[in-house]
């Protein structure tokens, strides 16, 4: 429930809010698209929790520059298909944490 | 959202341009409507307790049925009875018949034939309407303020029918306290309110109805001077735990009752009828009228002492009659900030004068604050300005996907050892202190009749010549042309090109202080652009001649 609303929020954020603050986002990914990721993999509170931290770090502060969410995942049960690749899960040093990469090129199904 | 903005779709486009200004309009006015949001669930949850209540005791909500019953919890169903029947036509008789007027420092208060407050004039000269008349508070068809009602539906009816005698007809107040007393003789009984007026235009109250009778007393309709969507109106509690409840107009659909409440006010943007009472908190039920705005029944009971002011909501003269007071001025959400940016802003008037110079002042102390943070921005974002054509070829390249583009720039700002961006926390640190000045700039009473400069005569109204709106949108113009930014989507672009247009147009209609706020806000962040912009210039100048003269150095040496 609130993950969806977060995330209609979000996108409804970077759709029409956006331009209001545009192109001030020290990191890459935004500040919204991480907040996003976040969402979509990780518990609720930990999602609110990274991406409050990291809007408070988006300021002259901090230096900015590559900052890819990070999420604890189990796989378990993986099949082996063909399939589009929409996020790249790398990683981490840490046991079972990884970094989350959106693949850019992903369409979302049929459009464009 | 890597595809969220598809070039070719053009009419998309456009619903999105017409989409994203009727939602920037809607964003302001917003937060408004969501405030009240909370206090309508409470409204709903107290009203069910009622409900509960009304069935347990055996009574129906009806109007027509008079309630002798003298408990507490059917009370206000009975004070909705008496609203409903009798008040209107009592109004005609007495309301014309003027048995008190007194004059005091700030005000005349006037008492009619029913022992109410039938007027409140305000004497100070700021305090005028646009004809040039000291301003009367009151709409004399509504609620008066301290008019009595019972539970006892033949005691009520009887009440409106019987006038009240003054013992005095003339008072002045004006160099000390006066003591005015009201008696209306009932056949049962005799109603007397004792009122000391101060001074100042406040004043002590004490009713005392004998018997044990259950009787409810009214600060009365909020005053309708300057009530209009800007600010809210409506009724204001603040209770013994701290908190504060606002019912504004046209919410309110149940009668709801409080305990422990400290202050009753009804107010509209600069004025308040408020009576309190923050040693022993009063009971009071708040009841709709028939446009269903709020009128506030304070519950009182053989005894019942009150203190009471109506007037304009003026910080410092709140605060003398009692520090508590200052709560009835509002400021919504952003309180937090609201209240100490206006401190803020009082402490600076105390030692200019003007409100105009002011804000001014306030606004070049804002900016100086940010500055170390806004020059750094400004510096790594110049030196960029020179990494220009790689990143236009990085544009080029990654037209149709901004993520990706994005990360080559990021890419190339790590290379560079420089992020021209400034960063979502300041942004978003700025939209709470915009709203916090302009629910200050709206709501302080102190900014009514302040003039700048020229033709400015009044801060809290529109500027009537859209110097000020224009000059803002002028500023923003320059701003958004001399602020380098790399924005690549050409909707965003011609959205972003607008912006300045729809704010002229919002503007046109603010109060002038705020307008002027936002206006030295944009000229002082031109003037810094600016700055920078000339020191980057000329280090530039004096490090292409130092690369001169070491090449030069260099040629000489070979020689």
């Amino acid at each position: 429930m609130i993950k969806k609303l977060s995330l209609l929020m979000l996108n409804f954020y970077q759709k029409f809010l956006t331009i209001l603050s545009y192109g001030s986002c020290r990191y890459h990914p935004t500040c919204s698209e991480y907040a996003k990721l976040q969402f979509e993999h990780n518990n609720i509170l930990f999602a609110f929790y990274y991406s409050i931290i990291r809007i408070l770090k988006c300021n002259q502060l901090f230096d900015g520059g590559f900052d890819y969410p990070c999420v604890k995942k189990d796989f378990t049960n993986i099949v082996f298909k063909k399939i589009n690749v929409k996020y790249w899960y790398i990683p981490t040093k840490t046991n079972k944490n990884y970094l989350i990469i959106k693949d850019w090129e992903f369409k979302n199904g049929t459009t464009r | 959202m890597a595809q969220q903005d598809n070039p070719t779709n053009k009419q998309d486009t456009q619903k999105r341009i017409l989409m994203a200004t009727l939602l920037s309009f809607a964003f302001f006015i917003a937060y408004d409507f969501l405030y009240v949001q909370p206090q309508a669930i409470q409204q709903e949850q107290a009203a069910k307790i009622k409900e509960l209540e009304a069935k347990s005791s055996g009574t129906a909500t009806t109007n027509t049925v008079a309630n002798t019953s003298t408990s507490n919890s059917s009370a206000p169903q009975v004070v909705s009875n008496v609203s409903g029947n009798t008040a209107p036509i009592s109004s005609d008789i007495a309301s014309s018949k003027i048995i008190s007027s007194i004059t005091t420092q700030n005000n005349i208060i006037t008492i009619d034939a029913l022992g109410r407050i039938a007027q409140v004039t305000l004497l100070q000269k700021k305090y005028v309407d646009e004809e040039g008349n000291q301003i009367k508070l009151f709409t004399p068809s509504q609620l008066k303020p301290l008019e009595v009602r019972f539970s006892n539906r033949t005691l009520n009816d009887e009440a409106f029918k019987t006038l009240t005698t003054a013992s005095d007809a003339t008072l002045n107040a004006t160099t000390g306290a006066v003591k005015l007393t009201l008696t209306q003789k009932l056949s049962t009984l005799t109603v007397t309110k004792i009122l000391t007026i101060h001074p100042k235009g406040n004043y002590d109250l004490d009713v005392i109805v004998p018997n044990g009778e259950a009787f409810f007393i009214t600060p009365g309709f909020r005053p309708d001077v300057l009530a209009d969507m800007y600010a809210d109106h409506g009724a204001l509690l603040t209770l013994n735990d701290g908190t504060l409840t606002i019912i504004e107009d046209e919410d309110l659909d149940k009668t709801t009752t409080f305990s422990g409440v400290q202050i009753a006010s009804a107010f509209d943007r600069y004025y308040a009828t408020v009576l309190y009472n923050t040693i022993d908190s009063l009971e009071l039920s708040v009841m709709a009228d028939s446009e269903s705005n709020p009128q506030i029944f304070i519950h009182g009971k053989n005894k019942l002492e009150l203190k009471g002011y109506a007037g304009p909501k003026n910080y410092n003269d709140l605060t003398t009659l009692d520090p508590k007071l200052s709560q009835v001025i509002e400021y919504g959400w952003f309180t937090f900030i609201a209240k100490p940016m206006f401190q803020m802003l009082q402490y600076i008037h105390s030692i200019l004068g003007n409100w105009g110079w002011t804000i001014v002042f306030t606004t070049i102390l804002i900016k100086a604050v940010l500055y170390p943070l806004a020059f750094k921005g400004m510096v790594s974002m110049n030196k960029l300005k020179e990494l220009a054509p790689q990143v236009k070829k990085l544009q080029e390249k990654y037209k149709d996907d901004k993520q990706k583009s994005s990360m080559h720039m990021m890419e190339l700002y790590k290379k560079e050892g420089a992020n021209p961006m400034g960063g979502c926390l300041p942004i978003l640190l700025q939209i709470p202190v915009f709203f916090a000045i302009y629910r200050v700039l709206l709501n302080a009473i102190e900014l009514k009749g302040s003039e700048w400069i020229w033709w400015i005569e009044d801060l809290s109204l529109m500027d009537p010549y859209y110097v000020l709106p224009i000059l803002m949108g002028a500023t923003m113009f320059i701003q958004q042309k001399i602020t380098p930014n790399q924005m690549q989507d050409e909707m965003q672009k011609k959205l972003f090109m607008m912006l300045p247009i729809i704010f002229t147009f919002f503007f046109l209609w603010f109060p002038a202080g705020l307008t002027l706020y936002w206006f030295m806000n944009n000229l002082f962040t031109v003037a810094q652009q600016y700055y920078v912009n000339t020191i980057f210039a000329k280090e530039k100048v004096k490090r292409e001649k130092e690369h001169d003269e070491k090449s030069h150095n260099r040629a000489n040496n070979k020689k």
